[in-house]
């Protein structure tokens, strides 16, 4: 049990250490948020009504977009130098290494995330401190609904042909219901109603994330040895 | 299954398409409210039904090739998921010819034909990436862990995709089937989907058999 | 009473025809070619192209 857990944490702080040096994932990620700000004012034009009508939408769109690029990137590097081997060949249980990258993608994104919300509510006007404690809740169990499967299918299409286009078109449609959650559960916060009128849509949050975390374990050591 | 007893079953799913035609459109009556255009329900209906059991064997097939190895299962999982997305899109397609005269739209995000567009999406997704690994092994192992993540994601789909449309708009009165069915019309909705799960059934024989022999002669070839 | 829309109930028996029948001689065109290959092989090397 130790010996797993020091075999995630030990995935979770290279990757981390890795990105805090290189720091190529999360600059170009968070001048990604930013460019999408001016991408979302732009198509949607200067109405302000519209804007804010679709504010739960638009911020779980560029929550997601930044995923495709940030989560489709988790095993880039052990791919591109030939460290692939180096993970098969892991004593122990593998979903360890699951569950580190999983870790490091979920601090990445919420990074990302948190930077996203506070240029939201500066560029667009929005109130989001008096409601960020259930704001949180929703955007704690979205990120890991997303980083879940993402992760998994990060793994999987590493060394597949035309994986930057096979990523998105597999993760996009598993995390519809993912999508459908968050943006009515945020609509409900951000409406100024509380947390518990979005109780079951966070209690299938939960239980997606749940589901996906299961078999994000159980399967990643046949994605290694694929 | 021999060449002999496949050829049996297409017949027999010949014939219970024909009798499912004559169901369709001789025993059953003309609708009440809908009229005419509710026989397109003969189609829908048992198409997606036939869709489930696809992607349900999709799991199946994806849990045994992860479990065993052996090639089989993989075999059975790609097949059931051609067969799926065919089923599913002709769901989609008949839904949406249905819903042109009914609703007066071609598309509405109503919450069957969303959730099946969105199991589309899945399972043709799943056959592009089967398209993009060569090797045998490696193939089914990678299309096994997304198999089994698109069938557990159906349930989950379903219940957000019902919920979003409870909020968002009332449920119509106008469904696919008026409830409560009369009975000749439930007796043709039967005979249809059962001549639909047979001509799955020759279809899925057909093409794992297709498979399997497609597997046993391409490594004959690289000598 | 809603009018009779038998061009839209044709049109969606004729998609499923076409649909399913496409299908199934794709399969068979597949069949086909597949078993073209093996003659040809067996005709050059008799005995070697065994289908286990």
């Amino acid at each position: 049990m130790i010996a797993y857990a020091r075999r995630t944490w030990i995935v979770l702080w290279k990757d981390l250490l890795v990105e805090r040096r290189s720091k190529e994932s999360l600059n170009a990620l968070l001048f990604f948020a930013l460019l999408l700000l001016f991408l979302f004012q732009f198509a949607l034009g200067p109405d302000r009504e519209r804007l804010h009508a679709a504010l739960p939408g638009l911020l779980w769109l560029g929550f997601v977009l930044a995923g495709l690029l940030g989560l489709g990137r988790s095993f880039v590097a052990e791919r591109d130098n030939d460290c692939w081997d180096g993970l098969r060949l892991t004593p122990g249980d593998k979903s360890a290494i699951y569950l580190g990258k999983l870790a490091a993608n979920l601090v990445v994104m919420g990074a990302v995330e948190v930077v996203i919300l506070a240029l939201f509510g500066l560029f667009y006007n929005v109130d989001l401190v008096s409601v960020l404690g259930p704001l949180a809740v929703v955007l704690v169990l979205g990120t890991l609904g997303l980083a879940t499967v993402g992760t998994l299918f990060a793994a999987l299409t590493a060394g597949v042909r035309a994986r930057e286009l096979l990523f998105p078109v597999l993760l996009l449609p598993v995390q519809v219901p993912v999508l459908l959650a968050t943006v009515s559960a945020t609509q409900i916060i951000l409406a100024g109603q509380p947390l518990g009128d979005a109780a079951a849509w966070l209690r299938l949050l939960a239980g997606a994330d749940l589901v996906y975390l299961v078999i994000g374990l159980l399967t990643f050591e046949f994605v290694l040895d694929a | 299954m021999s060449a002999r007893a496949t050829r049996i079953l297409g017949g027999l799913a010949l014939l219970a398409l024909a009798t499912g035609l004559a169901a369709g459109f001789g025993y059953a009556p003309r609708e009440a409210i809908q009229g005419n255009v509710q026989r397109i329900m003969y189609i829908h209906v048992p198409a997606v039904l036939t869709a489930y059991l696809a992607f349900g064997l999709v799991l199946v097939g994806s849990i045994g090739a992860l479990a065993t190895g052996r090639m089989g299962w993989d075999r059975l999982a790609g097949a059931a998921a051609e067969l799926g997305v065919l089923f599913t899109a002709v769901t989609i397609v008949s839904g949406s010819i249905w819903g042109k005269p009914t609703w007066g739209t071609w598309w509405t995000w109503d919450a069957r034909l969303t959730s099946t567009a969105v199991l589309f999406l899945v399972y043709a997704g799943y056959l592009l990436l089967r398209a993009m690994v060569d090797e045998p092994e490696r193939r089914a192992r990678i299309a096994a862990v997304v198999g089994i993540v698109g069938a557990a994601n159906i349930p989950i789909v379903h219940f957000s995709v019902k919920w979003w449309r409870a909020l968002h708009q009332p449920s119509t009165i106008l469904g696919p089937e008026s409830s409560p069915i009369a009975g000749p019309i439930a007796a043709a909705l039967f005979v249809n989907w059962v001549a639909f799960t047979l001509l799955f059934l020759y279809l899925l024989l057909r093409r794992v058999e297709l498979a399997r022999l497609e597997d046993a002669w391409v490594p004959e070839t690289r000598r | 009473m809603m009018p009779d829309h038998w061009g839209y109930v044709f049109a969606a028996y004729c998609l499923t025809a076409a649909a399913v029948l496409g299908y199934w001689r794709h399969l068979v065109r597949r069949r086909r070619a597949l078993d073209a290959r093996l003659r040809r092989v067996k005709a050059v090397v008799p005995g070697k192209a065994a289908i286990r």
